[in-house]
C-alpha cells in the first residue's frame, strides 16, 4: 500500500533548504572553525538523501539532472589545478597563498587559494557519496 | 513566488544566525547563497526561479518609462501644430489577461501613456474600451498594447 507521505514531503521542502545552507556555512566555517570542504559535501549530499527518501528517485533527477560521476572528475580536476597552478609562480607543488583584497560591498576580505582547493574536495565528496546511494538505490 | 522570496529571507535570517553576526552585509552574503541554493534546486518549485519574475517586472517599469517619453512627444506634436489634424474615437481591445491586478496594471498603462485613454472595461473582463486620441491608428495601437505591455504583464504573472 502507497502511504501519503504528503507530511514528510512538505517539511523536506523547507527543511532541505536549510541543511543546504547549514553546509555552505560549514564549507566557509573550515578555514578558521571546525568545517571544511568534507564535512560540507557530506552536508549537502544528506540534504540530497533526504529529498531522495521524500520523493522517489525519478524527481530527484529531475530535481538535480546532474551525473554525478562528472561531478567527481570536475572536483577531483579542480583540486588537481589549483595544485599545478603553484607551477606557474615556481612554488613546489600543492603550495597555496592567501591575501587581502580590498572587494566591493565586502571590503577587507581574506581570500586564500585553499578555498579553490576544498572546492574541489566538497565536489568530489557529494559526487562520490551521491553516486553510491543512488547506485545502491537502482539496483532492484 | 511569495513563497519562494520568503524562504529566501528565512535561508539569509538562517546565516545570520549561523555566524552570529547581525547587520546587513551578513544578511546580503545570506540572502545570496540562498538564491544560489534556490536556483540549483529551482526545478522543485511550481512555479519558475523567482528571479526571472522580478527581472520582467523592471523589464516592464522600463518599457512604461520608453513609452511615456515617447507618447509625450508624439502629443507635444498635435498640440504644436498649427492645424487640427487628428480624429479621436473610441475602440475595443480584447484582452487575454484574466488576473483582476493584471487588467487594473494594463489599463493603468495604456492609460498613463498619452493618445490612449481607458473608458471603461467590459463587465466580463474580456474587453477594454478605449478612447484614443487619433483613430486612424488604432489598429497599430492595439498591436503596440499587445505587443508590449500585454506580453510584459503576461511574463510578470507567469
Amino acid at each position: 500500500m502507497k502511504t501519503n507521505d504528503v507530511i514528510f514531503q512538505t517539511t523536506t521542502k523547507v527543511v532541505l533548504f536549510i541543511i543546504v545552507m547549514f553546509s555552505i556555512f560549514l564549507f566557509f566555517a573550515g578555514h578558521h572553525n571546525p568545517g571544511g570542504g568534507f564535512i560540507g559535501g557530506l552536508m549537502t549530499s544528506s540534504a540530497i538523501v533526504l529529498l531522495l527518501l521524500a520523493y522517489d528517485i525519478k524527481t530527484v533527477k529531475k530535481i538535480l539532472p546532474i551525473n554525478f560521476l562528472t561531478l567527481t572528475a570536475v572536483g577531483l580536476m579542480i583540486a588537481v589545478l589549483t595544485g599545478v597552478g603553484s607551477f606557474l609562480f615556481g612554488a613546489p607543488f600543492l603550495s597555496h597563498t592567501f591575501d587581502y583584497f580590498e572587494l566591493p560591498l565586502l571590503g577587507e576580505t581574506e581570500l586564500a587559494t585553499a578555498v579553490l582547493f576544498d572546492i574541489g574536495v566538497y565536489l568530489v565528496v557529494v559526487g562520490v557519496t551521491m553516486t553510491i546511494i543512488q547506485t545502491i538505490g537502482e539496483s532492484e | 513566488m511569495a513563497f519562494q522570496i520568503l524562504l529566501n529571507f528565512f535561508l539569509a535570517f538562517t546565516w545570520m544566525f549561523m555566524t552570529a553576526e547581525y547587520n546587513g552585509l551578513t544578511f546580503l552574503i545570506g540572502y545570496f547563497f540562498g538564491l544560489v541554493i534556490l536556483y540549483i534546486l529551482r526545478r522543485f518549485f511550481d512555479r519558475r526561479f523567482y528571479i526571472f519574475n522580478v527581472l520582467a517586472a523592471i523589464k516592464l517599469l522600463l518599457i512604461f518609462i520608453r513609452e511615456l517619453i515617447l507618447s509625450n512627444i508624439a502629443v507635444l506634436k498635435v498640440i504644436l501644430s498649427p492645424k487640427l489634424m487628428n480624429r479621436p474615437g473610441i475602440f475595443a481591445l480584447e484582452t487575454e489577461l484574466t488576473k483582476d491586478w493584471e487588467i487594473t496594471i494594463l489599463s493603468n498603462l495604456i492609460t498613463l501613456t498619452p493618445g490612449t485613454l481607458v473608458l471603461e472595461v467590459s463587465p466580463d473582463n474580456k474587453i477594454l474600451y478605449i478612447h484614443a486620441m487619433d483613430i486612424k491608428d488604432a489598429e497599430e495601437a492595439k498591436q503596440s498594447i499587445r505587443n508590449t505591455f500585454e506580453k510584459a504583464i503576461q511574463e510578470v504573472s507567469r
